[in-house]
């Protein structure tokens, strides 16, 4: 690893330049978008959860005034449809035009689209189109999917399980465990059957799009807030029939995405498509109701669990199966967020015999695909709950039983038995710093004459690990994900010595422009002022095979240190020239390129040096004119973040009401850039976490398959009075493989805040034998498990 | 063409007059008619506050009021805090302490917590949590704002104490 640059930036809460025009009202978000004559689009989508398109008249819509067109299935002839891009060995993939050919899947699948002069138009001709349906069988639960005699979703797959993906479980040594044998030597067998409901993203601001054509120039600019632009225009282009070079993708502020906007979706091809048609800006700006039903949802699985431990409390192995609930058909990423249920559920713990299940099933439901922690939540709810479950088996301390199955810092790097390799960690001294800021053993010590003033106080902790920085790109491949892992930076230094950094990276709120201005700053060892960060326009920034996520400034951050590093060898030639040095003899520090030993007299700015570049009358031989680099970094291998969460909470056994005490974080994602910045996105992943955790919640009727959560009135989001104030700390375990050492740190938040708290409510009422096995724990949920409890 | 009515509001400091159809929200007339865009809609039925603007001085809801309501009303969106390159103390704290993150809720939440303050000068952080719960940011978790927030209050007791 080449030594850093003298920090000066990194690690230093910088001011967020994001920050001027937000706070005065002067963002430029896709509703601020409206280029003259904009036309507006509105669609049509399914009434019902499973049903036949018999018939579709849009005569009457496309007669009333201010109708520009209607269009349906038949107008997307010679157009493609958006690819699974996760596409595991087995897995049925189901064809999915833009708008129902004939047949409709999910309550909110698009049937047609209206373009019009304005919304409120184009939502009145929504109402004359006149679609007859032929409503069909429909299932919403999983289990119900897979029985004999289920309704078939997608009939040209034979049935409802989309796919199995088996975790053989590999040990230490690369070798398969022998996990039938663990659970042969077993003191203690531990089953827990959990339910992590359906949720998701929920961004402020909804989807929107704005498409451009120019029928001269044969242009498409598409104005989206894709997290991944790059793959966006990819797939666009290849969808449309046009050539990608025609195709030109722009970003604006984006008001939250949390994942959901990483998916493709179908309006991204019905905007281009009408305004290719009309030749006239066509905007579309989903609704609230729209969002709720039609923006990918998450989380769903229904997960079965059996742990093996020796009655000392060493355990042996875990055997799971998970049922993923994927909603009518496969997303753009898959069942991918199953998987990694299945890769990472042994979490921090020595667990050397393992195999899990994992099965894809579809539903009559939106479809379930990314959002923020991308099956990790899912998957430390389950090995967290089994831990506190087999700790109440085994008489031991749930903190003690998590202490003694740890991996030890010196163990890695650790092989897991599901196939990954965990770059490093301080989990137990994240544990015991989780457990005295949040006083454990007196905590402890008083919960007993608490419950018997009547106060029911719980704590619970949850340990995670959170794999960030996906990835070598040929693992990706080996496990048969179509996209590169890598992020590439290019760096210009201009002729006054200032940078432009462009990057493939979208930011979406976390601050991305701030942090990766601070990065080239601290290597440039210039003031980051100096530094302009370009990003949201495909024309000009690097292709990005992976596009945003919360996690990927780390891979993003190696890049621009790659760049600058190229930038700064250069800029030692040219300078070690003009200095009449040896470029041996010649170094780059603080932002002067100056003869070692001899700073103070023979030194020179990266300013004049960068004048020299592109005068280019004294360029060495072999290098070319002007000082710019491009590097792309393809990572070494994942990093694993990692920590502990412990909540404190006081249960209301009347009515289920759950009141906060206290909430400890100890966060450990390597090297920090801005540690301002780093809280801000633990405190807004653990309200994710935590909404999932107590309220949110997309709930089906089984009776008509309806989403019945469909505005902000049923599908809670937290509220300020819901959640507590965070107490956070953090852990600095820098990675091996990466420059700098960052770590991702964007998701993890959302990792262990719903098993902390389920363990948490479970803790209080230990005396009744309640088990919060299924999220959220709504005060309802709750009250029903109490009352039941008390009348066994 | 449907029919339009006539509406003549004051918006942050300024005269205007627009002709818009009855049923166009205030919302969207603010943002479309009025070009001031720094108003949000996040739910367009009244839940998350994104849409927060002052009407004669009251914090509602500008998707849930059509345009004609308004007439004849002083209306303050977030264009009309601060005042040219002089920012108001609450949106200062925003920034300084890390009270917003994709900025989509922070018109809204800035607004809010300046109607807190003008009822309240001195809130105590539970204080801030009930009565700002009416806005929903989905990054920030509120913790942050909060803080903004006590800020500001310290901030304006010390300007008002100086003046």
């Amino acid at each position: 690893m080449t030594a850093m640059q003298e920090t000066q930036w990194i690690g230093v809460s910088a001011p967020r330049r994001e920050d001027a025009p937000l706070i005065r009202g002067r963002g430029r978000f896709i509703a601020d978008v409206e280029p003259v004559g904009t036309l507006h689009m509105a669609i049509l989508r399914s009434p019902f959860a499973h049903a036949r398109i018999v018939g579709l008249d849009a005569t009457a819509a496309a007669a009333l005034g201010g109708v520009h067109c209607v269009l349906t299935a038949d107008d997307l002839d010679g157009i493609g449809a958006f690819p699974t891009i996760w596409r595991l060995p087995g897995q049925k993939d189901s064809d999915t035009p833009a708008l129902a050919p004939g047949k409709a899947r999910y309550v909110g699948e698009p049937v047609a689209a209206v373009v019009a002069d304005s919304r409120y138009i184009a939502e009145d001709a929504l109402d004359l189109i006149d679609v007859d349906y032929e409503v069909l069988d429909h299932v919403v639960d999983v289990e119900a999917a897979l029985a004999e005699g289920a309704p078939v979703i997608n009939e040209e797959m034979g049935d409802n399980a989309i796919i199995e993906y088996t975790f053989p479980g590999i040990n230490a040594l690369g070798v398969a465990g022998d996990i039938e044998g663990a659970f042969a030597e077993a003191d203690e067998i531990v089953s827990g059957c959990l339910k992590v409901g359906r949720y998701s993203g929920v961004p402020l601001e909804t989807r929107g799009l704005v498409a451009e054509w120019d029928d001269l120039r044969q242009a498409l600019t598409l104005h989206s807030e894709s997290q991944v632009a790059s793959l966006l225009r990819t797939e666009l282009a290849a969808a449309l029939g046009l050539s990608e070079t025609s195709v030109r993708i722009l970003t604006p502020n984006i008001g939250g995405a949390f994942g959901n906007k990483w998916d493709r979706y179908p309006e991204d091809i019905l905007v281009s498509l009408a305004a290719m048609k009309l030749g006239r800006p066509v905007k579309w700006i989903e609704d609230r109701r729209e969002s709720l039903q039609a923006t990918v949802h998450g989380r769903e699985q229904l997960q079965e669990w059996q742990l093996a431990a020796k009655a000392d409390g060493t355990i042996l192995g875990l055997k799971g199966r998970v049922l993923s609930d994927q909603g009518a058909h496969l997303h753009s990423v898959g069942i991918g967020p199953a998987w990694v249920t299945g890769a990472v559920a042994v979490n921090q713990y020595k667990i050397a015999n393992y195999h899990c299940d994992v099965v894809g099933v579809a539903t009559n439901k939106t479809p379930n695909s990314t959002f923020r922690g991308f099956g990790g939540p899912e998957a430390i709810f389950g090995i967290e709950r089994m831990m506190d479950k087999t700790a109440r088996r085994l008489g031991i301390d749930p903190a003690e039983l998590r202490r003694m199955n740890m991996i030890q810092p010196d163990e890695f790097p650790y092989f897991s038995p599901s196939g990954g390799v965990y770059d490093s960690g301080s989990y137990p001294e994240a544990l015991e710093k989780a457990l005295e800021a949040v006083g454990y053993d007196d905590l402890r010590e008083t919960q007993q004459s608490l419950r018997e003033q009547g106060v029911y106080r719980g704590i619970g902790i949850a340990s995670y690990i959170h794999v960030s920085g996906f990835g070598p790109s040929a693992i990706l491949g080996i496990l048969d994900y179509y996209t590169g892992g890598y992020e590439g930076s290019t760096v210009k230094i201009d002729p006054h010595g200032r940078a432009t950094l462009y990057t493939g990276m979208i930011p979406m709120g976390q601050g991305t422009e701030t942090t990766l201005a601070q990065v080239a700053a601290d290597q440039l060892g210039m003031d980051i002022s100096n530094v302009k960060v370009v990003w949201g326009d495909t024309d000009q920034t690097p292709y990005t095979g992976f596009g945003s996520a919360g996690s990927r400034s780390n891979v993003a951050a190696v890049a621009i240190i790659k760049a600058i590093e190229e930038i700064k060898a250069k800029a030692v030639r040219i300078g070690a020239g003009l200095l009449e040095a040896d470029p041996e003899d010649v170094a780059y520090r603080d932002g002067r390129i100056s003869v070692k030993g001899a700073e103070e007299m023979r030194s020179l700015t990266l300013a004049e040096v960068a004048q020299q570049a592109y005068w280019a009358h004294h360029i060495p031989e072999g290098d070319q004119p002007g000082l710019e680099a491009t590097y792309v970094y393809d990572p070494a291998n994942f990093t694993t973040a990692s920590g502990t969460h412990v909540a404190v909470v006081d249960v209301d056994i009347d009515t289920g009401k759950i009141d906060w005490v206290k909430y400890v974080v100890v966060d450990d994602c390597g090297t920090i850039i801005n540690p301002l910045l780093v809280e801000g996105q633990i405190h807004g992943a653990l309200a994710q976490g935590l909404g999932g955790a107590m309220l949110e919640e997309f709930v089906y009727d089984e009776e008509t398959g309806q989403l019945l959560s469909s505005t902000l009135m049923d599908y809670l989001l937290p509220s300020f009075t819901d959640l507590p104030d965070f107490d956070v700390h953090h852990l600095v375990t820098p990675s091996p493989h990466t420059e700098g050492g960052f770590k991702g740190m964007g998701e993890a938040g959302c990792f262990p805040s719903a098993p902390a708290l389920a363990n948490a409510v479970t803790d209080a009422l230990s005396h009744l034998g309640v088990e919060v096995d299924q999220t959220p724990v709504t005060p309802s949920r709750l009250w029903t498990l109490i009352d039941q409890a008390g009348k066994q | 063409m449907a029919e339009t009515r006539s509406v003549s509001l004051n918006i942050n400091g300024a005269g205007s007059t627009i002709m818009v159809e009855p049923r166009k929200t205030l919302a969207d007339a603010i943002r479309e008619d009025l070009g001031l865009t720094g108003t949000h809609l996040g739910c367009e039925h009244g839940v998350c506050g994104a849409c927060t603007v002052l009407l004669d001085g009251e914090v509602v809801r500008s998707c849930l009021l059509f345009a004609v309501q308004a007439d004849g009303a002083r209306i303050t969106t977030i264009e009309g805090i601060g005042s040219g390159t002089t920012l108001h103390p609450m949106q200062r704290a925003f920034s300084r302490y890390h009270g917003l993150q994709c900025g989509f809720c922070t018109p809204g939440m800035i607004l809010a917590g300046i109607d807190v303050l003008s009822r309240n000068p001195d809130p105590s952080p539970q204080e801030i949590r009930e009565e700002m719960g009416g806005n929903i940011c989905r990054c920030t978790g509120y913790q942050k704002i909060v803080e903004s927030v006590q800020a500001a209050a310290a901030e304006m007791a010390d300007e008002g104490g100086g003046a």
